[in-house]
């Protein structure tokens, strides 16, 4: 569905991204992980065409994503769920979610993806009416979760969703993160720092140190990889 | 006797401000509409106001397009003179504006402020001196008998009367239908979402599928076109020149700052209040000195309440 190919990104100099190919196949679920500054927000920025490549390809069900302008991209149905949340926050609660329903595909089954929302996220039924910016944090993750599964998506890439929030919070956003891909069959892409929780919920795993995959392979591979293991989980030490 | 005239003066000052500052309150809202949505302040917001004016001018008295209308024309044509700059202000952003502001500058050093203000500026010099060149400096009006009678209100207290100018009252009536229809296209339409959503979050919006850089052109025409219908009603009741975009450049910028930036109704607000201090400074100060109150009343707002009587401290991501 997705197919990312030698991908090349630099700010002014400064490589960000160098040579990342990945893939992500119709009703996966595929984790990037890695460290700080590796280039992981860039990667969803530039496949979202906020961020201009310096090289490689980017292919959505077989169309040339960077001849495409930003601003088309999500009415072809990519679903960018940024770092840091970013939601409107002097629009109410209800027109963000109507803000996300903006591509035609949003539009046409929006009754029904409001009400799927309502269902996994039912605080934001009782503040529609509250300004975005008023929420707690968990509460505006939510929200960008929710604005992002009213355009209707194909694929849906969420960006550091646990960032910021009390472990409780993180954990419940990572279960309706699961829910979601189990039941609705939905393709995700998931950026994360929580290594852990992020690896367990992957099909198919991608580690990106310092703008370059290093290491991919599904869940068991990553698990078992010492550097894995040593690095992002904190075990392996009493081996050595 | 004297307190009798003083009443008379009071009331007439504060119904004439409320008039006047319908239309200021208009004016107003473009240029907010325009700061509000694109962060740009725009110069040369007066100087689309005087291209209103003119623009109503040659509909009614120059070509004579909507004589015909006959009393109506000097209105209809104030409305129409909005269309016509929203496609001048449309090409103006594509060409000019479009290249300093939106995406092409976010998140750069000064966000393209430096660049929007020799833009904005020199936009406003070419628009002057080039109506200096087409239109002439012959002041212009735009005649109605209206504008030389008045509805007398008997208000009942001894034989105290409040004098309404035709033309200012329905000019006001004008002002405030546009301002309501502008503010029912922001809030309840999808493209006034789409508008506001891109003025609250660019890189979001752009996640949305909302085309940042054409709802940034739609903003800035609209704007424009507001304030031009603005100009074409104040094309009714007072002579111009191109050179009048200096006079209400300052009215606009104080009205704005007054309500809050970025506030569209507030900038509504900020209008009236202008629109009062000028009617009740008149009361005491020569006409010269009407400008110096407005900048007198500014100051204090910018002293005791900076953020505007309507605005929030905003905090933008």
């Amino acid at each position: 569905m997705l197919e990312v190919t030698g991908l090349s990104v630099a700010y002014g100099g400064l490589r960000a991204l160098s040579d990342v190919s990945l893939a992500v196949g119709e009703g996966q679920f595929i984790t990037v992980v890695g460290p700080n500054g590796a280039g992981k927000s860039t990667l969803f920025k530039t496949i979202s065409g906020i961020v201009p490549p310096q090289g490689g390809g980017i292919r959505f069900c077989g169309e040339d994503l960077l001849a495409r302008p930003a601003s088309d991209r999500a009415h072809l149905g990519i679903a960018h769920v940024p770092e840091g949340r970013q939601v409107f926050k002097s629009l109410t609660v209800r027109e963000n979610i109507e803000m996300g329903a903006f591509p035609e595909a949003g539009r046409r089954h929006y009754a029904r993806t409001l009400e799927r929302i309502h269902a996994l996220f039912p605080i934001l039924e009782q503040r529609h009416a509250q300004l975005a910016g008023t929420l707690s944090g968990g509460e505006q993750q939510m929200l960008a979760i929710a604005r992002g599964l009213a355009s209707g998506p194909r694929l849906l890439m969420l960006d550091e969703p646990s960032m910021g929030l009390a472990p409780a919070v993180a954990d419940m956003i990572f279960d309706r993160i699961s829910q979601i891909h189990r039941e609705d069959g939905l393709t995700i892409l998931l950026v994360e720092q929580r290594v852990a929780e992020a690896l367990e919920l992957c099909d198919r795993g991608y580690v990106l140190e310092t703008g370059r995959i290093v290491l991919d392979g599904p869940y068991q591979t990553l698990m078992n990889d010492d550097r894995v293991r040593r690095s992002y989980l904190g075990i392996g030490d009493e081996e050595s | 006797m004297d307190a009798q005239i003083l009443l008379e003066n009071a009331l007439n000052a504060c119904v004439a401000g409320l008039v006047i500052g319908c239309i200021y309150g208009l004016m107003c809202v473009g240029l907010s509409l325009i700061f509000g949505i694109m962060r740009v302040v725009n110069f040369a917001q007066g100087d689309l106001l005087m291209l209103g004016a003119y623009a109503a001018f040659y509909l009614v008295a120059g070509w004579g397009l909507l004589a015909f209308l006959g009393l109506a024309g000097p209105f209809a044509a104030a409305v129409l003179a909005g269309p016509i700059v929203f496609a001048g202000a449309w090409l103006i952003h594509r060409w000019l504006v479009s290249q300093v502001s939106g995406l092409r500058t976010a998140g750069s050093l000064d966000e393209g402020h430096f660049g929007q203000l020799i833009v904005t500026l020199g936009l406003a010099l070419i628009l002057q001196n080039g109506g200096l060149i087409l239109f002439g400096s012959t002041p212009r009006a735009v005649r109605t008998p209206l504008s030389a009678s008045a509805w007398l209100v008997e208000v009942g207290i001894g034989d105290t009367t409040i004098f309404l100018n035709k033309a200012r009252v329905i000019a006001c009536l004008v002002a405030i239908v546009v301002v309501v229809g502008l503010w029912l296209l922001l809030d309840r339409t999808r493209l006034g979402r789409a508008l506001r959503a891109a003025a609250d979050n660019p890189t979001a919006a752009t996640y949305m599928g909302i085309n940042v850089d054409r709802a940034h052109r739609i903003a800035f025409a609209l704007g424009s076109a507001v304030t031009a219908i603005a100009g074409g009603l104040v094309a009714s009741y007072l002579s111009f020149t191109p050179f009048m975009g200096l006079d209400f450049v300052v009215i606009m910028y104080a009205g704005v700052v007054l309500g809050g930036m970025g506030s569209l109704l507030g900038a509504f607000w900020g209008g009236v209040t202008i629109g009062f201090v000028q009617q009740f400074s008149a009361l005491a100060l020569p006409p010269q000195l009407q400008n110096a109150a407005i900048f007198v009343v500014f100051l204090l707002i910018i002293i005791l309440r900076p953020q505007g009587l309507f605005g929030r401290s905003a905090d933008r991501a």
